[in-house]
C-alpha cells in the first residue's frame, strides 16, 4: 500500500521528529558512520565540482547528506531567485548562491530552525546572501508564483504527502519556473512494517 | 513522483538515475535493491 496523502497528523508528527533526529545526528557528529554516505565523500560521489568543495564552509560539506547533485541540470542564471527545499547545512544553497550570483536570491527553507541557523551561518562565513526559512516542505513558507528555480535534494521522499508538497512547488514557482530535484524513488510499494516504522521512513 | 509532477501541470518532465547512488551498509543496500529503490535526477517545467 503506498503512503497515504491523508495520513494521520500524529503518525507525520512522529515522523518528522524521527527526521528531525536524524539530520541533526548527522550535522552535529558528521564523521559518525550512518548507512548513506554523506560529507565530502557524498558530494565526490555525485561530482560535484572539485571547486565548489573546496570553496564550502567545512560544516557545510561535512554535514552534507544528499544523495545526488541537483546542480547538474539546474541551469541557474545570474539574477534567478532559488527555493533550495530542506537546505540542511547549507551546501547546496550555498552553490546556488554562487551561480545566481549578487543580483540572485537564494531561500533555503528546512524543517529543523537550528539547521537554518546553522546554514545561515556557513553562507555568511563565505559572503554570500542566503535566508533559511523554518518550515515544512507541505506548506512552504514561500509567496506565490515568486520562484524562478527550486532545487532539493533527498527530501521529498520524506513526505508522507508528496502529492501536496508538488502541488505546493507549483505554487511557488513563476510561470516558466524549473524544478531540478534528485530524490530517492521505490519501483515497488513499500511494505506497511516499513511504512508504520518512523526510522525507516526516515532514512 | 514523476506522475505526480505531471499531474501537477509541470510539463517537460525528464528523470534519470543518479549512477552512483548506493548506500554505505550493504545490508541497506540489499534491502534496497530488492525494492527497487533508487535515487533519481528530475527535472521539470511549470507551463509560461
Amino acid at each position: 500500500m503506498p503512503p497515504p496523502d491523508d495520513v494521520s497528523a500524529p503518525l507525520e508528527d512522529v515522523l518528522n521528529g524521527e527526521i528531525l533526529r536524524m539530520y541533526q545526528e548527522v550535522a552535529d557528529h558528521p564523521t559518525s558512520e550512518f548507512h548513506f554516505f554523506h560529507g565530502r565523500e557524498a558530494a565526490e560521489l555525485f561530482e560535484y565540482a572539485p571547486e565548489w568543495l573546496d570553496r564550502a564552509p567545512a560544516g557545510a560539506l561535512n554535514s552534507f547528506a544528499g544523495v545526488g547533485n541537483p546542480h547538474l541540470r539546474s541551469e541557474l542564471q545570474p539574477g534567478e531567485t532559488v527555493v533550495d527545499l530542506g537546505s540542511g547545512a547549507g551546501l547546496d544553497a550555498i552553490i546556488a548562491s554562487w551561480r545566481v550570483g549578487p543580483a540572485g536570491t537564494v531561500i533555503g527553507v528546512d524543517l529543523n530552525p537550528a539547521m537554518c541557523v546553522k546554514a545561515q551561518a556557513h553562507a555568511a562565513a563565505t559572503g554570500v546572501r542566503f535566508e533559511c526559512r523554518e518550515g515544512r516542505m507541505e506548506s512552504i513558507p514561500v509567496p506565490d508564483a515568486s520562484t524562478d528555480v527550486v532545487i532539493s535534494n533527498g527530501v521529498i521522499n520524506l513526505s508522507f504527502r508528496k502529492r501536496r508538497v508538488i502541488e505546493e512547488l507549483y505554487r511557488v514557482l513563476k510561470p516558466g519556473g524549473r524544478l531540478s530535484l534528485t530524490d530517492i524513488v521505490s519501483a515497488k510499494q513499500l511494505s506497511q512494517s516499513i511504512v508504520n516504522d518512523p526510522k525507516l521512513w526516515a532514512s | 513522483m514523476f506522475g505526480l509532477l505531471e499531474a501537477a501541470g509541470f510539463t517537460r518532465v525528464r528523470s534519470a538515475v543518479v549512477p552512483r547512488f548506493r548506500f554505505r551498509k550493504a545490508s541497506t543496500q540489499a534491502s534496497a535493491e530488492a525494492y527497487g529503490v533508487k535515487a533519481v535526477m528530475l527535472t521539470a517545467k511549470k507551463p509560461e
